[in-house]
Parts: C-alpha cells; structure tokens; sequence
C-alpha cells in the first residue's frame, strides 16, 4: 500500500502549484467564458459569448494574424536552425563558437529581442541610415514600415531571432548524437551530399524538429510582449486584443475576453495533443 | 580526387553559411552594445557623434528606481528558482524513476504551461488572486511564475532522475543511511550537474517575465523588464539599450555565481562522476 501511495506523495507539491493556479485559472477562465460569473450576478451558463465572439469579424482577423504570425515565424525559424546547425556540424569547425550562439538568444529576453528589431529594422533603424547613406532614400519616411505593419514582418522577424538558434540547438544535439554509419552507408552506395541530407538526415531529425516546431509555435501564437510593442494597432494580435478587451471597466464585458482565451487555450491544447503524438512517434523510431 | 574536391567545397560552403548567419544573428547585440554606450546618434549617421556612459550609470545609479529594480528582480527571480528546484526535485525523481498510473497525463501536465499562453491563465486566475491578498504583492507574484518555470525544472530533473536511477540511494540505504542522509549525501551531489542547468534556466524564465508580473504585480512590484518596457515602447534607443545591456549582464553574472556556489558546494562530495 505504502509503497503505491509513494509516487502521488512526492507529486504532491508540485502538483499542488500545478492544480490550484494554471488549472484553476484555466477553469475560472472557461467557466466565465460560458457566462458564470457571480461575483456580478451573472449564474446562467449559455453559448451566446462563443456564438458572438467567432463571429466577429475584428476577432478572426485577430485569429487569423496570430496564426499567421506564428506559422510563418516558427517556419521560418526551422528551416534557418535545420541550414545553421547541419553547417555547423558540416563545416567541423573548432567548438566554442556555437556555444555563445545557442546561449545568447536564450538569456536575452523578448522584450529586448523587440528593441533589436526596431533598432535595425525601424525607420530610422541602421539599415534605413545605410540606405540613405547609399542614396536609395533621401528622408526617413521613404523607408518602408516594416515595424506595425498589417504583415506583422517585425514581430516574424524578432521570434525569428529567438527561434533559429533554439531549433540549431535541438537538431545539432540529435545530428551530433547521430550515429554516422547511416550517412557513411549511403555515401558509400554513391548517395550524393544532397541525397544523404534529405534522405538520411532531414528524416532521422523530423520528429524534434517536428516537436520544437510546435514549441515555438505555440509561444508565438500566445506571447503579448512582441506584438504589443512592435505590432500593428488593427488587426491586434489575439493576446494583446484579450488584454485589451480585459481592461475593459464594464465587468459585463469580461465572458468576452475570457472566451478569446478560451481560444487561446484550445488552440495551445491541439498543439500538445501534436506534441504528445510526435513524441509516441519519435519513440518508435528510437526503439 | 573529384570527390576530395568536393568534400572540400562542401565544408567551405558550409563554413561560409555558418559564419553568414552566425554574424546575422550577433549584429543585433552589436548595434545594442553601440547604442548602449551613445551619447548622441543622430539620424542619419552610421556611426555615434559621441559616445558617453549616460545610459549606463542613470540604470546603475544608486538612488535610480532602475537599480533598485533590477535589485528585486534578481531577489524575486531567486526565491522562485530557489523554489522550483525544491518542488521540482520530488516531482521529477517520481516522473525519472518511479511507473505508476497516470504518468503520462501528469507528464502532458507538467509541459501544458510552456504552451498553454500565459495571457489566459493569468487573466483566469488575477480574481482569486485579488481575493486571496496575494494580487499586487512579492509572495503573488512569486506563486505565479511558477507557473512557467516549474515545467523546465521538472523535465530536466526528470531526464537526470532516468539516467541515474536508483541504485546508489538503494546501496545507502542498505548500508544503513537514513533517508535523509541518502538525500543530502547521495542524490543531492549526483542531481548537482542537472540543478545547475534546471536552475540557470529557471531563472532566466523568471528575470525576463513581462506579462505575469505586470498582471499580478500590479504596478506595485516593479521589476527590471517593466522598467525596461516604456522606454521600448516610446522608442528611446539610448536608454532601452543601456536597460537590455545591464539586463543581460546581469543574468550572466547571476548564472555564473550560481554555477560557481552550486559547484564549490558539491565539489568536496565530487568522487561519483570522477
């Protein structure tokens, strides 16, 4: 009996963090979101707030900019980290160098990875003083906004920064960690360079890839600082519009917002529920 | 010999590529560490008129909220590494060693925070929160980033806990220690690698938390990042850098003093991994 009990007990703290904040947040948010909220009165439980928000149009072009924010970023970053890490183990250069590579995009902040987009991408930004200095631009404004555009290219661009390195680290781990007999294999059946990467390489490293994707999809997806500082005012992305909506002094308005994390919520739970597959997969191969 | 050739271009490809995105990815921190030390850079000038350390010492001046601030964030992003790695360690030696039922979903459980956007379960839990008097108070926002910081303590405990096992508690114990003994003597010195990199982690994800803090806090307690966010906002070049500058110093200096205490620490108990 002792010995059953035992796993739970040590869990127990952790857990107990676990349960009584981020679930029971997640919970009140739900439960809000269906109309329950008695704190001002409201006790009847209806879909209506769900009904209303998907189909609003600010709220979908909300949806639709952080989705797009988020899959072209995590993208993009996965094919830049699978072409730095594949060089670095090509290129066989002495340690040292991708250490310092790995390790500063993870101490610096994304608050700070805004500033060093707006430093070199913002109007007056040092690639709008080369440009000028070239003669391609003869004031400021005629470089083009690339920050708070509708496109969202400086938020892309700073979860870019953030994400390359940490997808070169998962796949440099595996490819180092890889046994080199299945590349030396096919090189010596006269697999070319090219064949032994797409064939040999890009399958045996798809599911971390795959399972880092998801990672830093999710993180871009539901992250407020990038888009709050750099983004456009319309369309808001979705996190910085359920803040918004938060601040809102009327009480009434609050199933609304909590709907949007609802969303929010549902969309990061389908990424887990991706995630745990590739898991089971990455598993199979490895056993 | 066509074939060396190639190789050889190959890797010179691959150096060129490498050292293309390498510089792509460090440019930024250099005009960051630039602007940092400007005086005045006016556009449309490629390089500062002046330079000067004005940024610098109005973050580093003693009477500075700025100071005082970042003081905080490194006492409030302690007390939370200190405390994760102490609910992490039970945790993960339970998920690393031990099969029971329910493993998987507590698993997903552990990793559903770093996906799930902080937005929604701060917003969801600020109520309770506010009703509890933890809302706008240092122990509130504590309980709150631990949120995002328990599920990389646990996971990298966890890996630690299932490459060494059990088997060096299990001889201590036979050879008549106590569990307490076992657990300062044995498993601390032996998890002592995997704390170093859980903690280092951990408290990264603390110092740079916006959000959270901003939500819980209140505008009461004011860390470095929400210093740091109006100059961002308003664009001041200057002082934004000089913020991020001593931000990430700070934190390599707070990494390398915890590496070098955990280290010196366990260095006397070292003969496990000799």
């Amino acid at each position: 009996m002792k010995k059953t009990i035992k796993p739970y007990i040590m869990l127990l703290p952790a857990m107990t963090i676990l349960l009584g904040i981020f679930v029971a947040g997640l919970s009140m948010a739900f439960l809000q979101s269906l109309g329950y909220f008695p704190t001002i009165g409201l006790q009847e439980f209806t879909l209506n707030y769900y009904k209303e928000v998907l189909t609003d149009h600010g709220f979908l072009t909300s949806l639709r900019f952080s989705l797009w924010i988020a899959f072209v970023s995590s993208s993009v970053s996965v094919v830049l980290g699978v072409l730095l890490a594949y060089s670095i183990v090509k290129s066989k250069h002495k340690k040292g160098l991708e250490e310092i590579v790995y390790k500063l995009p993870v101490i610096v902040p994304h608050v700070v990875a805004t500033l060093l987009v707006y430093n070199i991408l913002g109007q007056s930004g040092i690639i709008a003083r080369m440009a000028y200095a070239l003669g391609f631009i003869s004031q400021q404004s005629e470089f083009p906004a690339l920050l708070f555009d509708k496109n969202g290219f400086g938020i892309i661009l700073a979860y870019v920064w953030k994400g390359t390195p940490f997808i070169a680290m998962v796949v440099y781990t595996v490819l180092s960690n890889m046994n080199n007999r299945l590349s030396e294999v096919a090189l010596n059946l006269g697999a070319t360079n090219k064949q032994v990467f797409w064939h040999v390489l890009i399958p045996l490293t798809m599911p971390s890839i795959f399972s880092s994707f998801i990672i830093i999809f999710a993180f871009s997806f539901g992250a407020y600082e990038v888009p709050f500082l750099i983004g456009p005012t319309a369309p808001r992305a979705l996190p910085v519009q359920a803040y918004a909506e938060y601040m809102n002094a009327d009480l009434r308005h609050r199933p609304y917002t909590m709907t949007i994390n609802m969303v929010l919520t549902f969309i990061s739970f389908l990424c887990i529920w991706i995630y745990h597959k590739t898991f089971k997969l990455l598993n199979k191969y490895n056993g | 010999m066509g074939e060396y050739k190639m190789n050889k271009r190959n890797r010179t490809l691959s150096g060129f590529i490498m050292h293309i995105m390498i510089f792509l990815l460090i440019l930024p921190l250099l005009v960051l560490v630039v602007w940092s030390f400007s005086k005045s850079w006016p556009w449309p000038n490629i390089f500062p008129q002046e330079f000067g350390l004005r940024g610098i010492l109005h973050v580093l001046d003693p009477s500075s909220r700025a100071l005082k601030s970042l003081l905080l964030s490194i006492r409030l992003s302690l007390v939370v590494t200190i405390v994760t790695l102490i609910l992490s360690i039970p945790a993960a030696k339970t998920l690393g060693v031990y099969s029971f039922k329910g493993k998987q979903f507590i698993k997903m459980l552990v990793l559903a925070p770093i996906i799930v956007p902080p937005v929604a379960v701060g917003m969801g839990i600020h109520l309770t929160f506010i009703r509890l008097g933890l809302a706008n108070r240092f122990i509130g926002v504590v309980l709150v980033h631990l949120i995002p910081c328990l599920p990389y303590g646990i996971r990298i405990l966890t890996d630690v806990f299932e490459i060494i096992g059990e088997s060096m508690e299990q001889q201590a114990r036979v050879l008549g220690a106590n569990s307490i003994q076992t657990f300062t003597n044995i498993t601390l010195p032996l998890i002592a690698p995997g704390l170093i990199s859980a903690g280092s982690l951990v408290f990264i994800v603390s110092f740079s938390q916006y959000f959270l803090t901003f939500l819980i806090g209140g505008g009461r307690i004011i860390t470095f990042p929400m210093m740091m966010f109006p100059y961002i906002q308003s664009g001041d070049r200057m002082m934004a850098s000089a913020y991020s500058m001593v931000f990430i110093l700070a934190t390599l200096v707070v990494l390398i003093m915890m590496e070098k205490a955990i280290k010196s620490y366990y260095s006397t108990k070292n003969y496990f991994y000799l």
